[in-house]
């Protein structure tokens, strides 16, 4: 399953790219809006992956990034963005796979196709989910992401011991999908390995460190962290590192932006976990190229994949590459 | 002149001492320490249900979770600090936590580029805490004008200003993180003053950590990190100068009846721009900490601490219509906030739970207070 | 013979936008003597006291104040110059304790480090304000208490033992012994006693006519903003001030009313 949806994004980009001097052509009169989750590395990376997708089709995009993460900072952008009348094409990372819906079909019913990226809503699956109005789906599996964080922090623990998950909030498809992953593959694979608890730190560093911190009061030989963003794994990180046991438990962040890797260096973290966020944006603007030229057969669902850099790699070019760069 | 005449000196006597009962003077004394009745409580509920629930090896009472608890008041209890001065005048600040975020970015981008030109890390940390303070300070000082010199009511114009030191903040970091501080700048946020080693081969090494590795680290305790001293430091000198000067008697002046200020000839104005500078400065201290401890500037790192330090602030008996309150209860309403978080955290309970006894002890707080006052107008009355 | 007066107010004018509060309006204050303005209500004495007081500029008219033209803008330059106004609100910080209210705004410090730590004096503050309160012969059984729970009496004092450690020159009472009780009432009578023997004259506003005639040694009264008289206290009676104050007598007037 997951291969054919893999072979389909393949094909729509060799189309999309392949007639690229065509469709610019016919494109001029198409306007994408993207609209991020909330303005970090991560969605810039992915503004380039736009940018340059956009470029190369001649494809207009209208950018507006929200200053915080939450519904509602970005429903009244999504609605001014609606507003304008001139958008063809939505790509979005809905805050919320919920409370999002609403929105998002008010601006299907202003004749806006939505492809979502990054974040999904519903349940993800566009074909037989609960929510199927979108046009795609492209992201991490980010199901999938909290299990290769999981084998990469059971590899680093030798298989055996207590791990703690910190994250931000609940009911974001993102980091929600990261946890269920984890526990599954720690739960199927590694019988000698204990998930103690999950915390959820609102966004707050100070927080993160302080429930880190008193988790290790709790469990003394916590063996490992999974901090499901960056700022979740930098606090659960400086916590490990305070409490003497730097190197010891190992912490894995998800995300390699250059502050994780700037900690990874630091030895606060031991494990970053890369998405491909330029892919993301590059590929959903060609999708949308695709979908306008009337290719009909657009998998609802892409995954971008992951990279996983440790401290040996990291200097690795072939590695390195997936450091979120952004330029200043 | 007319000496007094000591025949007239028929001490006349106003109206007879008021009494009180013994019950009321219970009951008023009680009211006073309440909070740190409560802080108390607290700590035992912990320390007993702890080992009870996570296992008997789980203690709540050790020197590393005191000073877990400690690091983490430091922002709640600066961010309150300022605020506590700012309420017993008879203001209010809400744009510190932005003020915090923004301090941050500032003193991180200025601390990164006094190191690449040349400068030595331990100067370029300095030069990064003097545009945290002078930053942050500058907004408290607009803050303090509008409010002192245009009339505007506090509320609104922290309000206003919270946005736009926001804005700035997000303006001027880069992807709302400033990296690249230069190595070493972890240590000044997360080392410490003295270091404990123990059981075997341990003992107290003050001011240099000591050179030890695996197995050992883990029996090292930091005690007194840094930025717990700096806020030591500023809360003895903040509580100092609230108790025993001018500029902490005008402040209670001014929070009682500042009517009463003016005309008794107390340049009030001047004062509550003072006011506001030092609330933003401390607010500026707390980001400047925060940079430090986690090696980057954050844009985003103060905006959640705002309701907390003002709950921590009403919790410790500060009067939200000015004129009374101290600091000592502002640090025990910061304890508690962090003694929940931890406590919790170590009971397996989901932290959320934190914020109903937060929320909780906030209404009990400001009931207390109200009847502390009917206890008083009872006494008066009687 | 006389002496200079301490307070001269002459041909003292206030208008506010197209109402004459106060109409040409003169009078002198000498040392030692309490003299106590009446009149209705909206007669123009309080509009009189806020220009000696600095609170309003006058619209005409000069006051000069130890054989000196002044020009008050706000009422710490009143203060300065020693004209003390206690008003019916008392103007005490409720919250601060007795000293900390007598010496408010000029409060005195100890001096460390060559005045880099300079913490309050409250042993020198407090003694100095036990002493100011004893030449007043005043009483107040804990001074280190928020004075909110002191009696109105007791509050009135510390406002009167402010203004005369201070020095006042000239002392402005508005109602001094309003919301008091009769014990009460009578101490403060005694005090402006006092502060006439110790030279330092008084303006005394008050609607209680006993009061005046108990206090006063001489009384002016005004009527829609002009002094419609002045008298010596000895030289005139309760019955007649009634009449000046409502108007029926008016020494201004050629003649009086026929009857």
């Amino acid at each position: 399953m997951r291969k054919l949806t893999k072979l389909g994004a393949v094909a729509a980009l060799t189309v999309a790219l392949s007639s690229g001097a065509a469709l610019s052509q016919e494109m001029d009169g198409i306007t994408i809006g993207f609209l991020p989750g909330v303005v970090d590395p991560f969605y810039q990376v992915m503004e380039l992956g736009v940018n340059a997708a956009a470029a190369e089709l001649g494809i207009t995009v209208i950018t507006q990034i929200p200053p915080t993460w939450g519904v509602e900072v970005q429903t009244p952008i999504l609605d001014a963005m609606v507003a304008r009348g001139d958008i063809d094409y939505l790509v979005i990372a809905p805050t919320d796979k919920d409370q999002m819906v609403g929105p998002l079909q008010n601006a299907l019913e202003a004749g806006i196709k939505i492809i979502t990226v990054d974040t999904f809503l519903g349940d993800g699956d566009y074909a037989d989910g609960p929510v199927t109005f979108p046009l795609s789906y492209i992201g991490s599996d980010n199901v999938e992401g909290g299990r290769i964080s999981a084998r990469g922090l059971a590899k680093a623990i030798g298989g055996e011991g207590k791990v703690y998950i910190n994250s931000t909030n609940p009911n974001v498809s993102s980091v929600e999908g990261r946890a269920i992953g984890f526990n599954e593959v720690m739960d199927n694979e590694y019988p000698d390995i204990e998930v103690i608890g999950l915390d959820f730190n609102l966004d707050d560093m100070n927080t993160a460190v302080q429930q880190t911190a008193a988790t290790l009061e709790r469990v003394p030989d916590l063996a490992g962290v999974f901090g499901t963003n960056v700022f979740s794994a930098q606090g659960a990180g400086t916590a490990v590192v305070n409490a003497g046991l730097g190197g010891a438990v190992q912490v894995v962040a998800y995300d390699a932006t250059k502050f994780a890797i700037e900690q990874l260096r630091e030895g606060v973290v031991s494990l970053v976990l890369a998405q491909k966020p330029f892919d993301m944006g590059y590929l959903a603007v060609s999708f949308a190229a695709a979908d306008a030229a009337g290719v009909t057969s657009l998998p609802v669902r892409v995954e971008t994949g992951f990279a996983i850099i440790d401290i040996d790699n990291v200097d690795d070019p072939e590695v390195a590459r997936f450091i979120y760069q952004v330029p200043e | 002149m007319a000496q007094p005449d000591p025949e007239a000196a028929a001490k006349a006597e106003f109206a007879a001492p008021k009494t009180r009962s013994t019950t009321d003077q219970i009951i008023l004394s009680i009211i006073q320490v309440w909070a740190g009745v409560f802080l108390a409580i607290l700590i035992l509920v912990f320390v007993i249900s702890i080992p009870l629930v996570s296992g008997s090896s789980v203690s709540f009472l050790t020197v590393r979770n005191s000073q877990n608890i400690l690091v983490a008041i430091t922002p709640i209890l600066l961010l309150g600090l300022g605020q506590t001065f700012v309420i017993i005048s008879g203001g209010i600040d809400l744009s510190v936590g932005w003020v915090m975020s923004f301090a941050s970015v500032i003193s991180a981008l200025a601390l990164r580029e006094a190191y690449n030109a040349g400068l030595a890390l331990p100067l370029a940390v300095v030069v990064g805490f003097g545009t945290a303070v002078i930053g942050s300070g500058f907004v408290g000082f607009l803050n303090g004008v509008i409010i002192a010199k245009l009339k505007v009511p506090p509320f609104i114009v922290t309000l206003g200003m919270s946005f736009i030191v926001r804005g700035a903040a997000l303006l001027m970091s880069e992807n709302t993180t400033v990296i690249g501080l230069p190595r070493g700048v972890r240590d000044y946020g997360n080392e410490s003053l003295l270091y404990f080693i123990r059981g075997e081969g341990g003992g107290f090494y003050f001011f240099t950590k000591p050179e030890i590795s695996g197995e050992m680290l883990r029996r090292m305790d930091r005690i007194i990190s840094y930025p717990v001293l700096v806020t030591v430091i500023v809360v003895a000198i903040s509580i100092f100068v609230l108790r025993r000067t001018k500029f902490g008697r005008h402040t209670y002046a001014i929070g009682g009846n500042r009517e009463a200020a003016v005309r008794a000839g107390v340049p009030v104005d001047r004062h509550i721009i003072k006011l506001y500078m030092l609330s933003a400065a401390t607010a500026g201290i707390a980001g400047f900490l925060s940079m430090l401890r986690f090696t980057a500037g954050s844009a985003v790192i103060g905006d959640p601490l705002l309701l907390s330090s003002i709950a921590a602030v009403i919790i410790g008996g500060v009067s939200l219509f000015g004129g009374s309150g101290s600091l000592v209860g502002t640090v025990i309403g910061s304890l508690i906030i962090a003694v929940l978080t931890t406590g919790l955290v170590m009971l397996n309970v989901q932290s959320f739970w934190q914020f109903i006894v937060v929320g909780a002890v906030v209404i009990l707080a400001v009931l207390i207070d109200q009847s502390r006052d009917m206890i008083k107008n009872k006494i008066e009355t009687r | 013979m006389q002496d200079d007066p301490i307070l001269s107010i002459r041909n003292l004018t206030k208008k506010f936008g197209g109402l004459t509060a106060v109409d040409d309006f003169s009078l002198d204050v000498f040392p030692g003597e309490v003299v106590a303005l009446l009149g209705d209500n909206g007669a123009g004495k309080s509009t009189v006291i806020k220009c000696v007081s600095g609170v309003h500029t006058p619209s005409a008219g000069a006051i000069s104040f130890e054989g000196e033209v002044v020009h008050f803008s706000r009422p710490i330059d009143a203060r300065t110059k020693g004209i003390e106004t206690i008003y019916q609100d008392l103007a005490l910080a409720n919250n601060l304790d007795v000293p900390g209210n007598v010496f408010l705004g000029r409060e005195v410090e100890k001096r460390y480090l060559g005045g880099l730590i300079r913490p309050l004096d409250n042993k020198f503050m407090l003694s100095e304000t036990q002493q100011a309160l004893s030449t007043l012969h005043v009483e107040i059984p804990s001074l280190q208490v928020p004075i909110e729970t002191l009696s109105g009496g007791q509050r009135q004092a510390v406002a009167i033992a402010r203004a005369v450690y201070w020095e006042a020159r000239l002392m402005i009472m508005d109602e001094p012994t309003n919301n008091l009780g009769v014990p009460e009432q009578k101490k403060v009578l005694e005090l402006i006693n006092k502060l006439r023997e110790r030279g330092v004259p008084v303006i005394l506003i008050s609607h209680t006519l006993p009061e005046v005639f108990a206090v006063s040694d001489r009384l002016v009264v005004m009527h829609r903003g002009r002094k419609v008289t002045e008298k010596k206290v000895s030289q005139t009676n309760s019955e007649e001030v009634v009449q000046y104050m409502v108007g029926a007598l008016d020494d201004t007037r050629q003649t009086a009313p026929a009857e």
